[in-house]
């Protein structure tokens, strides 16, 4: 391998980045800009739910208890309807994702001392939220119980309350959040965008190096010469990997700044495992150059190859545990995955060498098998 | 105009489109691509990802061994917790934890059995990995629902109360209903969330791809001097990919959506697919604009993505609108995406006609007009 050779490919790969402003610009602006808009718009927080109401009883007991959804913050009330007919169009066009049925006589058996039941409709189009949703509901069904009972077990046995709700709910469970005390979901989510961002952004950077040369027939200068194909490709990547690297600090920058996420791990070891995976992304989108023909192909492809394993096979998004066993194995296959155990790890757990070195060997594994591929479909000499 | 006039004007845009649709055809790769977007991608997206947190690993230190405490860790199983063994010092857990390999270990104390039947308030400990808070809340709300459950049974059996007795207390019973999806399928969510994004990357991407090519290849100059107008040659470009992508859509609805996921189609697909034409005319739009801004695809590639991430975020597709911030609920009314999920979900989910979604179908067709038009007018001024 000749050095010159190299330099001079990436010298003039540099000014050929330079002179497109845009394109330049835009390689840096553009991972901050995805960084910014997800890392505000993101929030698996399920919260202001819209909700209206059918209360067949009108009763002061059954007030206090829709008080209960009303003042909670998951909850945001939209009114009261008088039939339940009046809740399908309310449904349907997604005004209220939620409805409560309060029956006729409900005071009436609860002073009783018998047991009634409400109803509650749930919008099920998006799973998740229908499964949030629902954990709210009993949680405050769960609790107006609980309150009752205790008054009951304390006006009919003539306990004191204490006792009543020792003896109604004997067993609590305390839980320690580790990692993320006061969980700020902006800490995972801002320190788990590094890995998506720096998937997304270097391979349509790189992608486009290459066969932007096949396209304009300007490849056939590189054909002549006397270049190899190793000095090629490297001087190819080189200015790429230096945009990328620097794009790894800014966007850390941001994560501890502009989040406030802090940064317990080592930062050599992380810096130099994210070169690694950029490494990685960025020879993703040069082995796609080097196989396709046309620039619209290569970067359909790359959005193929980084968008979808970022976003569903990263555990960013999507517990890989809940994952059926060959999805599971397909997210292994990324390096995505692998990435995002060290950023959590470094930023979150305070984690380096010792327990990260599996996944830092991972992605070091799949930079050689990327640098393998693109060199052996490499070829000075094109079929047709 | 007269007759003669309106037949050419006609004949030429049909020649256009059909110039347009050879070129496509042209390119194996991309047409390859095109086609995974629309199986194997939606498929993927459908069948293996689940949002819900299911099989989280979990592991125990028993300090009580005793029949309580065994009831209680056997209620921590599937399908939301993985029981993974015992381990018997907090050092062991510590570190489970901090690789990852285990969620939450729970921690069960000496005389938990003999406080529990003496009626004694008492605790277990749970400790959760929240690095990604969405797991450390959904694992956390989990294991309050079993404690709570096994807290109450226990109360109950001390007690003797059978079930008949349960109902002469004064407690209220949760009966819900989740309506549209009544088992929760991930599927249908996601798949359909998936169709959605890849129509939304095609159409902004392929009509775009194809403009700025006659740019890069200097054919721009001869439609330009040809006796096209500037609508004749950009309406074909959008023509001709709204048919593929209409094509992929109606593949990826009748071969994989409807027969592997069993997705009941509750409305009209006339309508599902008058809106679907519409949502990618109005796609399109942003499309040429973008196309009319740059200068080559690499361009035009940065300023799709930087335009279509807040268009996905926005969309209400990750995050519930109603949970966002009152600007980014004002943003999402010119996020087009915003109207074609509410309309596509209530369309094929909820069943939803014509008189319900009029005023989404109204503020599609508006952000479509003014998107397009702005697009032409651009063009216009660059080479009328």
């Amino acid at each position: 391998m000749n050095l010159t050779r190299v330099w001079a490919v990436t010298y003039k790969e540099w000014r050929e980045i330079l002179r497109d402003r845009l394109f330049f610009a835009m390689a840096f602006l553009l991972p901050v800009g995805i960084f910014m808009v997800l890392g505000y718009g993101i929030s698996f927080d399920v919260e202001k739910i819209p909700f209206a109401v059918l209360d067949l009883d009108r009763s002061a007991m059954s007030r206090d208890f829709l008080h209960r959804f009303m003042d909670s913050r998951y909850f945001d009330y939209q009114g009261h309807v008088t039939s339940e007919r009046e809740l399908d169009p309310l449904l349907a066009n997604s005004d209220i994702r939620f409805a409560i049925i309060i029956p006729p006589r409900f005071q009436e058996q609860l002073l009783a001392g018998q047991a009634t039941s409400v109803q509650s409709l749930i919008d099920g189009v998006f799973p998740y939220r229908a499964e949030v949703a629902k954990g709210y509901v009993s949680a405050i069904i769960a609790n107006f119980n609980a309150q009752s009972l205790v008054n009951h077990l304390a006006g009919t046995q003539g306990k004191s309350q204490e006792q009543a709700r020792a003896q109604v709910a004997p067993l609590r469970l305390e839980s320690r959040y580790l990692y993320n005390q006061a969980l700020r979901s902006q800490w995972s989510i801002s320190s788990g965008l590094m890995m998506l961002v720096l998937m997304v952004t270097p391979p349509f950077l790189t992608a486009l190096g290459v066969v932007r040369e096949k396209e304009n027939g300007s490849i056939y200068n590189i054909y002549a010469s006397t270049i190899s194909r190793s000095e090629f490709i490297l001087g190819k990547f080189l200015p790429y990997l230096l945009i990328s690297s620097l794009n790894i600090l800014i966007l850390w920058w941001v994560v501890m700044n502009v989040f406030g996420t802090p940064f317990k791990g080592h930062p050599f070891f992380y810096y130099a495992a994210s070169v690694i995976y950029v490494i990685c992304t960025a020879g993703v989108g040069l082995l796609i150059s080097l196989l396709v023909r046309t620039q619209v192909a290569a970067v359909m492809l790359t959005m193929v190859v980084s968008f979808v394993p970022a976003m569903l096979y990263s555990g960013l998004l999507v517990p890989i545990e809940s994952m059926a066993a060959a999805t599971q194995f397909e997210s292994h296959l990324f390096p995505t995955l692998y990435y995002l155990r060290i950023t959590w790890g470094s930023f979150l757990k305070g984690l380096g060498w010792e327990e990260l070195w599996f996944d830092v060997l991972a992605l070091m594994l799949y930079a050689v098998i990327l640098w393998i591929a693109g060199y052996m479909n490499f070829h000075k000499r094109p079929s047709t | 105009m007269n007759q003669h006039g309106f037949i050419l004007w006609w004949d030429r845009l049909l020649a256009m489109t059909l110039k347009e649709l050879k070129q496509l055809i042209r390119d194996p790769v991309l047409l390859l691509i095109i086609s995974y977007f629309f199986t194997v991608d939606v498929y993927m997206a459908g069948s293996g990802i689940n949002l819900n947190l299911r099989n989280a690993s979990v592991m125990v230190i028993d300090h009580d061994h005793s029949a309580a405490s065994r009831e209680l860790i056997y209620r921590f199983r599937q399908p939301y917790f993985d029981f993974k063994g015992e381990i018997f010092d907090t050092k062991t857990a510590e570190s489970l934890l901090d690789q990852g390999r285990i969620l939450a270990v729970l921690d069960i104390p000496e005389n938990f059995q003999r406080h529990l039947l003496q009626g004694q308030a008492t605790a277990v400990q749970f400790q959760v990995d929240s690095a990604n808070t969405v797991l450390g809340t959904l694992a956390t709300s989990y294991a309050t629902e079993i404690t709570a459950g096994f807290s109450q049974d226990f109360v109950a059996k001390r007690l003797g109360l059978g079930a008949e007795q349960m109902a002469s207390l004064p407690i209220i019973q949760n009966r819900y209903r989740v309506l549209y999806n009544p088992n929760q399928i991930d599927g249908w969510f996601m798949s359909i969330s998936e169709l959605l994004t890849v129509t939304t990357m095609l159409a902004m991407m392929l009509p775009a791809a194809a403009a700025v090519r006659e740019k890069e290849r200097g054919t721009i100059e001869q439609l330009a001097v040809s006796p096209l107008s500037s609508l004749q040659i950009l309406l074909p470009k959008v023509i001709s990919m709204g048919l593929v992508i209409l094509l992929g859509v109606a593949v990826s609805l009748f071969m994989i959506i409807i027969p592997v996921f069993d997705l009941p189609v509750k409305g009209s697909l006339g309508l599902f697919f008058t809106v679907t034409g519409l949502y990618v005319f109005t796609a399109s739009g942003i499309g040429l604009f973008v196309a009319t801004i740059s200068r080559s695809l690499a361009q035009v590639t940065m300023l799709v993505i930087l335009l279509m991430m807040p268009i996905l975020l926005l969309s209400g597709a990750w995050t519930p609108p109603e949970a966002m911030p009152q600007v980014m609920r004002w943003a999402m009314k010119i996020s087009p995406l915003y109207y074609f999920n509410e309309m596509s979900y209530a369309i094929l989910l909820k069943g939803a006609g014509v008189k319900i979604l009029w005023d989404s179908l109204l503020g599609l067709a508006l952000l479509g007009a003014v998107f397009f038009n702005f697009g032409v007018w651009r063009f216009r001024r660059q080479f009328g």
